[in-house]
């Protein structure tokens, strides 16, 4: 393996060993804490043009196997760890997690001391960042000078409508980046979706008589998105139930006033315990996420914290007041970790029935 | 036969999608007031009050209903002889949630409305249920239901409550 170079904006140099591809890039980059999952980790859009440093000290144990992708296809831009497994013995196994990075033509880089690298993140929060194979003058100019798109969600969202039939409730699912997790649980309890792109207006919905809307994941800041959104939302959800993750929950509490700010540490993994108010009751649940909805703003008369993270307090969980509209900020379903979350799956399909009214 | 169509985590999530219900249908709490019909229905009020607590840091009154002397199977001595008024709150001007375990023929929540008169004349009443198992013989509804089971007229519903019978759960009986 040859020596490779993981370089950062503000100066800083870590000497590795590169593994997948051997492709020079660029990205922001971000620490992950969860300890398993790191093949959903890695095909999550939401990480869309980042480079992923995973701070569990080994990754790759148990390979690639082909029931656990969050997309089609990866778009991060690098993996760092500090060991890549070189035997991965899971029986589901296909690829070893170095075959499917160079599959994909992802650099990876391990050997970094990844204990380092999240403490100096955690101090600056996410930065540009380069695997590449010399640290020089050179290198750090053109890390300077790349820009990082703003338009993460248009390059990684679906551009044309597309089914996911089922036989149960009739459910729209808004794309911003989507990850399978989201098509997977509304599958399983039988739903018949339509994925529609993030541009859709409120009567290319409401002309398909959906039960409920989902407005999914995805990858960057929500104020980068066109106030159209905001718009649909706004007409969206006093008519049908709606549910909204992630991306979507930020845009679900812009769109009823609410002010979205940057997140310092920012939330990456599976470990934080998360509290659902109405009943009291701790959950934990996996979470990406960079922004955070600003407390101060959120016009109590119109909407409920639902959920809070107990790690720093911020809001993780929202619902309209006046009619069944709700958000999560964590990633209820599940892949990866732990599944107790998935429940609000549940809780959607048992609004959207009550909403229709009994079947006889 | 015994089958279990809601378990505890089922029941759990019905009664918060219940409590979010009577916020958004209410406008709020203000004026909110709990009446569960004995037995179960005492504790899903409870239960209810409990996630209302949590939400809005209110303390919501919950009542208790007997409604057996006011049932249209017993001989009718109640008119001879009034019950006196079984709350220990007023429910004049009040948004009263009506709260039981089972929806089957009407009869109980009409025998409850009439256990509720005498407690002056409230805003509204509205009635939460768990189940709704069809068979109405009462032009009664539900405002706030947990589950629509439908049943055959021979089945019986078993709503199960910690408080009564050591666990949660709901179960049909054929």
């Amino acid at each position: 393996m040859a020596d490779r170079y993981l370089i950062l904006e503000d100066g800083s140099v870590y000497l590795g060993e590169g593994f997948g591809s051997p492709a020079v890039s660029t990205g922001e980059i971000v620490f992950n804490t969860s300890m398993t999952g790191y093949q959903e980790i890695i095909t999550n859009q939401i990480y869309h043009n980042q480079i992923i440093a995973f701070t569990q000290p080994t990754i790759g144990s148990y390979g690639i196997n082909h029931d656990s992708y969050e997309s089609i296809l990866p778009t991060v831009k690098g993996v760092v760890v500090r060991d890549v497994a070189s035997i991965s013995t899971n029986r589901q196994r296909r690829w070893s997690l170095d075959q499917y990075l160079k599959q994909q033509n992802i650099p990876g880089i391990s050997h970094i001391d990844t204990r380092h690298l999240a403490k100096q993140l955690r101090a600056s929060g996410p930065m540009k960042a380069s695997i590449v194979d010399v640290a020089d003058a050179h290198a750090f100019d053109q890390l300077g000078a790349t820009v990082l798109t703003n338009q993460q969600v248009a390059a990684v969202a679906t551009p044309k409508p597309f089914p996911n039939p089922g036989t149960g409730l009739n459910v729209v699912v808004v794309d911003f980046g989507l990850k399978h997790g989201i098509l997977r649980e509304l599958s399983k309890r039988r739903c018949n979706v339509t994925v529609l792109p993030y541009t859709a207006t409120t009567e290319e919905i409401i002309n398909l008589d959906p039960d409920g809307v989902v407005l999914s994941t995805g990858p960057g800041k929500p104020q980068d998105l066109p106030a159209s959104v905001l718009t649909m939302i706004q007409n969206i959800q006093n008519r049908i139930p709606l549910f909204a993750i992630g991306l979507g929950h930020e845009l679900f509490a812009m769109a009823n006033g609410a002010q979205i700010m940057k997140l310092a540490p920012e939330h990456h993994g599976a470990n934080h315990p998360i509290r659902e108010v109405i009943t009291n009751q701790i959950i934990y649940a996996s979470q990406g996420q960079g922004f955070v909805v600003d407390p101060d703003t959120v016009d109590r008369d119109k909407l409920i914290t639902t959920f809070v993270d107990l790690i720093d307090g911020t809001i993780q969980g929202l619902r309209f007041r006046d009619f069944p509209a709700f958000s999560v900020q964590f990633f209820p379903d599940g892949a990866p970790g732990p599944i107790e979350a998935r429940d609000v799956f549940d809780e959607f399909v048992e609004s959207m029935q009550q909403a229709r009214g009994p079947v006889w | 036969m015994q089958k279990e169509v809601v378990d505890s985590m089922a029941m759990k999530r019905a009664l918060t999608r219940i409590t979010y219900e009577i916020i958004e249908q209410n406008k709020g709490i203000r004026d909110v007031v709990l009446v569960g019909i004995k037995t179960r229905g005492v504790y899903v009020a409870q239960r209810i009050a409990e996630r209302l607590h949590q939400l809005e840091d209110a303390v919501i009154p919950v009542g208790a209903l007997d409604i057996t002397p006011f049932r249209d199977d017993q001989p009718q001595n109640a008119i001879q002889n009034p019950v006196a008024y079984q709350l220990d709150f007023s429910v004049a001007d009040k948004k009263v949630v009506l709260v039981d375990d089972v929806l089957y023929t009407g009869r109980t929540i009409r025998a409850a409305l009439d256990a509720l008169m005498g407690g002056g004349r409230p805003q509204c009443i509205s009635l939460a249920v768990l189940v709704d198992r069809g068979h109405r013989e009462l032009p009664i509804r539900a405002d706030f239901i947990g589950k629509n089971i439908p049943t055959a007229s021979q089945e019986r519903i078993k709503v199960s409550v910690t408080e009564v019978d050591g666990h949660d759960g709901i179960e049909i009986i054929s």
